[in-house]
């Protein structure tokens, strides 16, 4: 009942907000179709249709703004019946099996004049010049329930925050704080874009061995207290000019996914086997000193970014571990499967014209461990290379893009083609190919089961 | 032999004669053309951007445009869109230190982040349309240019016009273009570009109507004659009175939409 009230009030605030638009308000909005067809492997989870929408709404233009981007809709990621029967998704939770759900992405207010912004409530922010895993991007956590076939920007979970920023000409400064811990979010195991294909073979393994079917828990992570002190701090200024520059300085909690292990155990209850992995995410501060550029040089356009993280996590291989190589029933003392090291991490990018409405875009960025020993799954020098080529046709009717992504260490790759359509100012459709392949604690390996083909229909407003 | 002497005579008199011609040159024209469009760098206007397909489809963009005589720079542009969806609130920021020498930012919401664009993408569509970014990109450096009238006396929309041809010294996307320019008022009302011999692209600029002492034509429109894909674009509104501030050309600006 209490849910069906949320919704109903949801309904009413987006036709209110459709209403009143013009006279206080904008409001824009969107709805995108989703339908995915898995390719080689036919043994992976089911994801089902999607129909997400996406509204949009901003009080008009004064020193005091209100602006709302609330998404929701049934996503048919979720692994179906939904355990969780929640509306909104919540900030304290990594694992949230919930569809239909709402999300606010970004709600706050804010007060503004020539030089000062002051912003209060839900943010999200975009730091550093990179595409695709930005290094001094660190205020927000992301969503993985579909990995990185969403865009960046929509895999961004907005965090309550307070921002202050101040512009002076070609000076720009913004100081962040964030004073709770929001946790990324994961699929669960038994979804389809979960990140441990290797707990799902586990317990696949233990289902034919039992003869019976098997439910793998999940641990949430222990969260730190919401005390004054567990926030985090960012500040980043920035210059505009010939080479645009900035520094960005972090003290808070990684975001990047780190797992902590305990004590596995697999038995018997109500007469299916339990598979506790033992394994939770875990959340550690960092410090992280980053700098980047922008500049323009004939047709190439450049950017570069890098930082240097003081005690950031990072975990060792999966063999390493101490799961049985042979599934059994039992309990399994793990070993701890994390190292502290200071690191470096860079990238570097830049966008070419190749011809009229074609641009080449390459991204190259690497991590360099500091200090570390061989039982790490990440190498010493870590790389990544992405390219990516945007082509549109018929004056901007017809949208391609081709992506290219290769990790040289571990030899895992992705590659997404994508074609749109625009029919009209407000609709247009689009088909999406994506292959992934590479072992499966590598980035992209671990998705090498999740080869699709999509389609989406999306209607603007 | 005497007829023959007075023909030679009065052919290369003719001949003599033909730079001057014209009481003025085709560069003298394009300064006149500058000028206007210098009293225009400080301006806001509101528009709308028709693309019209082939087979008779639409599409529709507004954006608004700010302007700022930035002297002793050269001049500063903002162009947000306001519509349709998709476009809404990208921006396109220009710093011009002079007007061969200009530093370009867009801002794309969807991905929240700022991006530098080469300058020399700028005979490229501007998103989608008939016009180039350089249509867009404020008065060109009159130093890339070799001009050259080459008829005078016609007539477009009742006005007499000088038609010059304007020769880039650089290579471009278009060898040269043809321009028809209003007399007395010094405003363009019609441009053919050619690649090579090639005609490609065909504008015109129609209702002219005096601004603020200034004559503004308040609908262009351009076609590509290859692929028969026109763009109209018609000015809503426009003021050559403002006087804004440097923080609205900031990048902070950008990503707020000029709000």
């Amino acid at each position: 009942m209490k849910r069906a009230l949320i919704w109903a009030a949801c309904l009413l605030a987006l036709f209110s907000s459709t209403a009143l638009a013009g006279d206080f308000l904008s409001a824009s909005g969107k709805l995108d179709l989703r339908g995915v067809v898995p390719l080689k492997n036919s043994d992976t989870e089911t994801e089902y249709p999607s129909l997400l929408g996406r509204l949009k709404v901003d009080t008009l233009p004064s020193n005091w703004h209100f602006h709302m981007w609330l998404e929701g809709g049934w996503d048919g990621t979720v692994a179906l019946p939904a355990e969780d029967h929640a509306v909104f998704k919540a900030f304290d939770k990594v694992y949230q099996s919930i569809t239909p759900f709402l999300e606010f992405k970004e709600a706050y207010g804010s007060y503004a004049n020539d030089s000062l912004d002051l912003r209060v409530g839900i943010q999200r922010f975009s730091w550093g010049r990179l595409d695709e895993y930005p290094i001094n991007d660190l205020l927000n956590p992301w969503d993985y329930s579909q990995f990185i076939r969403k865009p960046l920007e929509d895999r961004k979970i907005g965090v309550p925050s307070v921002s202050f920023r101040f512009n002076k000409n070609d000076w720009n400064a913004e100081l962040v704080w964030v004073p709770i811990l929001v946790p990324y979010r994961l699929p669960l195991y038994t979804e389809r874009w979960t990140v441990f294909p290797q707990l799902l073979s586990l317990s696949k393994e233990l289902e034919d061995k039992e003869k019976v079917t098997a439910d793998i828990l999940l641990r949430e992570p222990e969260l730190p207290p919401n005390t004054l002190a567990n926030g985090s701090t960012g500040l980043r200024i920035q210059n505009l000019g010939v080479i645009d520059w900035g520094i960005t300085l972090f003290h808070g909690y990684d975001l990047r996914p780190i797992f902590k292990t305990k004590e596995a155990s697999f038995y018997y209850k109500s007469g299916e086997v339990i598979v506790d992995p033992g394994l939770a995410p875990d959340f550690h501060k960092m410090s992280s000193f980053g700098f980047d550029f922008a500049f323009v040089k004939g047709d190439w356009s450049f950017r570069a970014e890098a930082a240097y993280a003081v005690g950031r996590y990072f975990n060792t291989q999966y063999k390493f571990w101490g799961y049985p190589t042979t599934p059994e029933l039992g309990q399994f003392e793990l070993n701890p499967n994390q190292h502290q090291s200071d690191s470096v991490a860079y990238g570097v990018g830049f966008d070419h014209r190749l011809f009229e409405d074609c641009i080449l875009i390459m991204q190259v960025q690497g991590t360099v461990i500091l200090d570390r020993p061989d039982t790490l799954y990440d190498r010493k020098a870590e790389t990544t290379i992405w390219a990516h080529l945007r082509n549109n046709f018929m004056n901007h009717k017809v949208q391609t893009d081709l992506s290219v992504a290769y990790n040289p260490e571990h030899s895992d790759t992705m590659a997404k083609a994508e074609i749109w359509y625009v029919f009209t100012d407000s609709l247009k459709v689009g088909i999406t190919g994506v292959t992934f392949d590479g072992p499966p604690q590598s980035l992209f390996g671990r998705h090498s089961h999740n080869d699709q083909v999509e389609m989406n229909i999306v209607y603007a407003w | 032999m005497t007829k023959l002497r007075i023909i030679f005579s009065v052919l290369a008199v003719f001949l003599l004669m033909s730079p001057l011609a014209y009481a003025i040159s085709g560069r003298e024209v394009f300064e006149k053309v500058q000028a206007l469009r210098n009293k225009k760098l400080d301006q806001k206007a509101e528009a709308t951007m028709v693309l019209f397909d082939k087979g008779g489809g639409k599409r529709t963009r507004t954006l608004s445009m700010y302007g700022k005589d930035a002297a002793p720079e050269a001049y500063k542009v903002l162009i947000v869109f306001n519509s349709p969806p998709d476009l809404k609130d990208v921006g396109f920021l220009i710093h011009a230190h002079s007007a061969a020498d200009r530093d370009l930012w867009a801002y794309f919401p969807e991905f929240k982040r700022i991006r530098r664009i080469p300058t020399a993408s700028q005979d490229d569509s501007f998103f989608g349309s008939d016009f180039s970014y350089d249509d867009f990109s404020g008065p060109p450096d009159l130093n890339e240019y070799v001009y050259k009238i080459i008829r005078e006396d016609e007539v477009i929309d009742n006005r007499p016009c000088y038609v010059i041809e304007v020769t880039p010294k650089k290579p471009r996307k278009y060898s040269k273009y043809i321009i028809w320019v209003a007399k007395n008022i010094w405003v363009p009302t019609k441009i053919e570009y050619y690649r090579e011999k090639e005609l490609y692209r065909a504008g015109a600029f129609k209702d002219i109507q005096t601004i603020d002492g200034i004559p503004t034509p308040f609908m262009y429109e351009m076609e590509n004659l290859k692929t028969r894909h026109r763009t109209v674009l018609t000015i809503q509104s426009i003021s050559y009175t403002t006087k804004y501030p440097d923080s609205l050309f900031t990048q902070r600006s950008l990503e707020r939409g000029a709000k």
